[in-house]
């Protein structure tokens, strides 16, 4: 076998074993050193050549950056999560034709879609979902994430929440993590505007505390217009917009100038 | 043997046959002729009107009539004769006929210009994509470009432009569009290198094609963003630009600038191009659903496209009415037309939309409902539906949806008194939209005065390109003679 696989691979070994002790900076140290290896490689992206070794190569290669995506889940880092799956990218659509496909294929494409989810970038993610085909849309990973775009988009957020339990996989966890505590901001927006006031108890179970007292730093810190009295949390509805008696005259005049304006025009 | 049968059997219709194909090569001729003045005088319109003149010869083209205008343009035995009577099929009988009688009177021109070659690649491409044969109109269409690089003439651009029309075209057709994407991106660099503006849009929309028939909206809206901008040159262009613009706009959630354009690019396409107009409809229809508002019933009787948009009209139906269950029978019952049209993402998008109507009507309806009711009205179909009910409606007051209160204790929501709206604004603010589109309106219109109105429409082919490409040149024309004048 080429001497730069046979190199390769045993770097890979010891990263693998680093992994499965759940040692992170060994890890990113080796995975480093990996990304230089590889880059001796012509037959990967973007040149893609043809050379002997090249189906192996690419397998490696993409087997490398797969769990380097796996690892930035661990360590949390979005930034190179963003960037190594960026750099995984090519391998799913351009190779696709070289190499028999990864398993891990789907479950990566999902954790894609559930990053752009948490980072609110709605666009991409559809964007994202137009390129797969129906085949992978059946998959239970990518509908999963899809489902919890359904449901964010109509608010239902007690079903992003049960969602949280049917993870198809482990690495799921971190980014349900952080949709919750989106959700939570988002139940307390629709929450203030939609009821007069509510329970403590209540309140506490939609914002999902599991004790009075969270509930009331979270009041404080966030939303110091929220009054808490008698056991009830009361929403400030006192802002109630009576029927606005003033003109906005500024807006009036600047409408009726451009009216004069274009009616000069017409000849 | 059988050789001499066949000749014996066309030497009869040969005769009869002979006066028709010679008719349709007196044309050519005429047109070789004017490509001739016109590359000696440098004036395009001459080049664009040769093109237009081909456009309606189109159907009467032959193999036989394409060889013996070959034999007359191009000198027999030179090296682009042989690749393009390569090219031509030789399922013709006849061909030796009428070649021998028509070529003797005929002497061949003096210098060959190139516009005439490029000529020749064209009508050989057309010929072979209406007979179907498409690998080898790859293989002419990928020859042609390649000769195409070497020349750089502005009388060139027209036909070029065509041709690039087609070597798309052929390779789509074949389904092998990816390869030939930096073909064209080189193409797109060199017309804008040289100001071939009319090459530059034609080239831009191909790989705006390109990009969106693989489903690339990311790189086509980073390719769009950055390519250079200018008026538009021909209607046809500007159309299809308009259409991949809406098209990349619905995918981004951007939806107001979406609709503006899938609805110009339908209002401005040229009536004949009816499959054209039904693509632009459809998914003005989809966007303006997913905006909330429902499209009027008109858009779905226009003539000619009432089968076609049958199941974006029950769709609009199930939004209108609010009813997720019709709405989930009619998104089964048309799967495959919406897979087809690729429509089908943007269609799950709209369940969100079904939901929100379905609110506003209860809410309207009724002052004070249980969540529980709410839930069953909605058909929810969910494991907790009077939570989900909750969070649903809470979301679509704070979106400012319906106009209501929740009242938690008694699990019941509860629509607020809609005041009188006329002591408000919104009278103003309805009446100013209205002022300001009228306007706008005129402006445009005044704009737009200077081109003639497409009022001849000849309803005879049914083929979209044909007609649109009929009309650009006409156009075309027009606007050149309109410029001789002010002369």
């Amino acid at each position: 076998m080429d001497p730069q696989l046979t190199e390769v691979s045993q770097q890979f070994e010891r990263f693998k074993a680093a992994f499965a002790r759940k040692d992170y900076n060994t890890c990113s140290d080796l995975l480093s050193q990996l990304k230089v290896l590889l880059t001796k490689f012509t037959s990967l992206p973007p040149l893609f050549e043809n050379s002997p070794n090249a189906a192996k190569e690419l397998t490696i290669a993409r087997d490398i950056y797969e769990h380097a995506v796996v690892l930035s889940v661990k360590t949390e880092d979005q930034d190179a999560f963003e960037r190594d799956f960026f750099q995984l990218k090519p391998y799913y659509v351009d190779a696709r034709n070289r190499i028999p496909s990864s398993p891990q294929e789907n479950l990566i494409l999902g954790l894609n879609l559930l990053r752009l989810l948490v980072q609110n970038r709605i666009a991409e993610f559809h964007t994202e979902l137009e390129l797969l085909s129906s085949a992978t849309l059946e998959d239970p990973c990518i509908k999963h994430a899809v489902e919890l775009e359904q449901s964010f988009m109509e608010g239902a957020y007690n079903r992003v929440l049960s969602a949280r339990q049917t993870a198809p996989d482990a690495t799921y966890v971190y980014f349900m993590d952080l949709l919750a505590k989106t959700i939570r901001d988002e139940i307390a927006g629709c929450s203030e505007k939609a009821y007069d006031y509510v329970s403590i108890s209540d309140a506490r179970q939609m914002l999902l505390f599991s004790s009075d007292q969270e509930l009331l730093t979270y009041v404080k810190e966030e939303h110091p217009d929220w009054e808490v009295k008698e056991g009830f949390v009361v929403f400030q509805k006192a802002k109630e917009t009576a029927p606005c008696k003033e003109i906005p005259s500024l807006q009036l005049i600047n409408q009726t100038l451009s009216y004069a304006r274009e009616l000069e025009r017409i000849v | 043997m059988t050789q001499d049968v066949e000749m014996k059997d066309n030497q009869t219709p040969t005769e009869s046959v002979v006066s028709a194909p010679t008719s349709t090569l007196q044309n050519l001729k005429e047109i070789a002729a004017l490509i001739d003045t016109g590359s000696y005088t440098k004036e395009v319109r001459r080049i664009a009107r040769a093109v237009r003149l081909t456009v309606g010869l189109r159907r009467q083209l032959t193999g036989s009539v394409i060889s013996s205008f070959l034999d007359f343009a191009l000198v027999p035995g030179s090296e682009a004769h042989t690749r393009l009577s390569s090219f031509v099929p030789k399922s013709d009988e006849h061909d030796m006929e009428v070649d021998t009688a028509s070529s003797t009177s005929q002497a061949p021109p003096k210098h060959l210009p190139a516009e005439l070659e490029i000529y020749c690649y064209f009508i050989v491409l057309l010929l072979l994509i209406d007979q179907k044969k498409y690998s080898e109109a790859k293989a002419c269409s990928s020859a042609s470009i390649a000769r195409l690089k070497n020349v750089n003439r502005r009388t060139v651009d027209v036909i070029a432009s065509k041709l690039y029309f087609y070597y798309s075209l052929s390779y789509e057709l074949t389904d092998d569009l990816a390869e030939i994407r930096s073909t064209l991106l080189a193409l797109h660099h060199s017309a804008t290198l040289r100001h071939d503006e009319l090459g530059q849009e034609t080239l831009l929309n191909l790989l705006l094609r390109n990009y969106l028939h693989y489903n690339l909206y990311d790189q086509a809206e980073k390719l769009r963003s950055k390519a250079p901008r200018f008026e538009a040159h021909s209607n046809q262009q500007f159309c299809r630009y308009l259409f991949y613009l809406g098209k990349i706009r619905t995918i981004q959630l951007e939806y107001t600038d979406a609709k503006e354009s899938l609805l110009q690019a339908a209002r401005k396409a040229p009536v004949a191009s009816l499959g054209f107009r039904i693509q632009c409809n459809k998914w003005a229809i989809i966007v303006r659903l997913l905006l909330g508002e429902i499209p009027e019933r008109s858009i779905f009787t226009q003539k000619g496209m009432e089968k076609p948009l049958r199941p974006y009209f029950e769709l609009t139906n199930a939004v209108r009415i609010g009813d997720l269950e019709l709405f989930g029978n009619v998104q089964e019952k048309f799967a495959e037309t919406f897979a087809k049209d690729r429509t089908h993402n943007l269609i799950v998008r709209l369940r969100h939309n079904v939901i929100r109507t379905g609110l506003r009507n209860i809410s309207i309806s009724y002052s004070r409902i249980s969540l529980q009711d709410v839930a069953q009205k909605l058909r929810l179909n969910s494991a907790n539906p009077v939570a989900d009910a909750e969070s649903i409606v809470a979301k679509a007051i704070r979106d400012g949806a319906i106009d209501a209160t929740i009242d938690h204790k008694n699990g019941c929501m509860v629509s607020k008194e809609t005041g009188d709206i006329y002591s408000t604004n919104e009278p103003q603010t309805a009446f100013n939209s209205r002022i300001a589109f009228c306007l706008n309106m005129h402006n445009e219109a005044v704009r737009a005065l200077r081109f003639p109105p497409n009022t001849h429409k000849e309803k005879e082919s049914d083929e979209k390109r044909r007609e649109k490409k009929q009309q650009e040149e006409e156009l075309a024309k027009y606007m050149a003679e309109e410029d001789d004048d002010d002369f």
